[in-house]
């Protein structure tokens, strides 16, 4: 029963793979698009964890995405998506 | 688009804090209502909402335990009610957009473009007695008409067209370049071609006519240098009949032209005295304003600095205003030294020269002095110039009959 449960996900991935389907879609994996230091989209979260001036944490399906830096700012906030602008220094995934 | 969008329908920017403000915001989110601008300072959250969704809020903020108030307030839904209270701004308003629209109802300016032989004036009068004017109303305004009566007034506008583009009606016209040639009746009786110089033929290209005379001949002015009567000869070398024809020939003659021309040895220069004084006008339409005023020196000038503003140059306005200036200044009378009469005397020459260039004249030499007298200086002396001559007198058939009875002897 473990076994399968281990095998469950890599089968998964690989028969999106192979048939090439996007993956956070699917999979439902967070998908970070970042422009230089300044900006990111972010899409396929669940909410905000934590929003101070230097830290946002993110949960998503699979896992947790902190971003950390200066200034920090959500210019807009979606059940889609968001986006945050400020200093980016570390994009960390727990 | 979207600021737009959101400034009509309203938004305001909240401050929100309490026990989980985090969670408030995922609950918006869920419940699809749009945050913008969030932002965090020590314990208290700002955003942005619509005016709708803030409407919202109540169920969320309760269940989070989070408390919001407004800071500001944006958009039409706000703006409205604060533009009402004042009466005489919201009056002023409408009768601003009750004024361009009632003025956009009338021609404000009419521009005429490609004109060269039609004078304005004269344009403006043929305008006049179409009852088009600055003034009236679009709708009375027949454009094709107006261009049909153009051609038919104007033969020899060749291409006319007319558009209002906005208060403005702008009519443009294309001249015919080339002269109107007008069929001249034949003279029955032929013409010949005299000469209308005293000189020497240097050249002759005859297509029409008799030539009577030949290159190198002296000729002088109103001799006879091409025949309209051409003879028709028997077999037996007598003449049987005359041919009239109107004689055509290219003859260029060598002559002697007496140049002169005069400079007043003196001269009157006006030297500002630097006092001027200035009056503001205001002009509308064809009406001037201003204050008015005696002669304000013995001996002045006037300029006028008038100014437009920019928006009423676009609208057609006709209303503009600036000053008039006078300025001061007395008559000096200076003399000429020689060197200023000589430069003066050879650029005026030299105009004389090119204009009889222009005119196909060839100068061959010139012999040119200036000298002083009492009250001027003289530029005088002769040019020598190859030119085309030839001037059409009707042929007489009595002058004929004795003429060919010379030459035949």
């Amino acid at each position: 029963m473990k076994k399968k449960q281990a095998d469950g996900p890599s089968r998964r991935e690989a028969i999106i793979d192979s048939l090439s389907l996007p993956k956070d879609v699917l999979l439902g994996a967070i998908k970070v698009t970042l422009t230089g230091s300044q900006e990111a989209w972010i899409e396929n979260y669940k909410g905000i964890l934590e929003y101070t001036e230097c830290q946002i944490l993110l949960q998503g399906k699979n896992c947790q995405v902190c971003f950390e830096g200066q200034r920090l700012c959500i210019e807009y906030y979606t059940n889609e998506d968001m986006k945050i602008s400020g200093c980016i220094r570390c994009v960390r995934y727990q | 688009m979207v600021g737009i969008l959101e400034f009509l329908k309203g938004y305001v920017r909240i401050k929100i804090w309490g026990v989980s403000p985090e969670r408030f915001l995922n609950l918006c989110s869920n419940k699809n209502i749009l945050l913008w601008d969030i932002s965090k300072n020590g314990n208290e959250y700002t955003m942005c909402i619509s005016l709708n969704a803030f409407r919202q809020l109540r169920p969320i903020a309760r269940k989070t335990g989070v408390r919001a108030v407004i800071l500001q307030r944006y958009g039409l839904p706000f703006f409205i009610p604060r533009l009402l209270k004042r009466k005489v701004f919201l009056v002023g308003l409408l009768l601003c957009v009750a004024f361009w629209i009632v003025s956009y109802r009338f021609i404000w300016d009419i521009r005429l473009d490609g004109n060269y032989q039609i004078s304005q004036e004269v344009f403006q009068d043929f305008l006049a007695a179409q009852q088009v004017y600055v003034g009236m109303q679009k709708e009375d305004l027949d454009i094709s008409a107006l261009e049909k009566e153009i051609r038919r007034t104007f033969p020899e506008v060749t291409w006319t067209s007319a558009k209002l583009n906005g208060t403005r009606l702008e009519i443009s016209i294309k001249e015919n370049d080339a002269p109107i040639i007008t069929e001249q009746p034949r003279e029955e009786g032929g013409q010949d071609l005299v000469s209308e110089y005293s000189g020497i033929v240097t050249s002759m290209i005859v297509r029409s006519g008799v030539p009577m005379v030949k290159i190198g001949d002296t000729v002088e002015e109103g001799t006879l240098l091409v025949e309209g009567r051409v003879p028709i000869y028997n077999e037996d070398a007598t003449i049987r009949e005359y041919l009239y024809t109107t004689a055509d020939a290219d003859i260029t003659v060598e002559h002697t032209l007496t140049y002169r021309d005069t400079l007043p040895t003196s001269y009157i220069q006006m030297t500002y005295t630097g006092r001027r004084e200035s009056r503001f006008y205001l002009r509308v339409g064809s009406r001037e304003f201003k204050l008015p005023q005696e002669r304000p020196y013995l001996v002045y000038d006037t300029v006028i600095q008038g100014h437009t503003p920019a928006m009423f140059e676009k609208l057609s306005i006709p209303v503009s205003w600036g000053q008039y200036v006078y300025r001061e200044y007395m008559n000096v009378e200076h003399e000429y030294t020689l060197q200023q009469a000589e430069t003066l005397l050879t650029e005026k020459e030299l105009q004389f020269l090119t204009s009889l260039e222009e005119k196909g004249v060839h100068i061959i030499e010139k012999d040119v002095k200036i000298e002083e007298s009492s009250a001027c200086w003289t530029m005088e002396g002769q040019i020598l110039v190859e030119q085309l001559t030839g001037r059409l007198v009707p042929t007489t058939v009595e002058n004929e009959t004795s003429d060919n009875g010379e030459q035949n002897e």
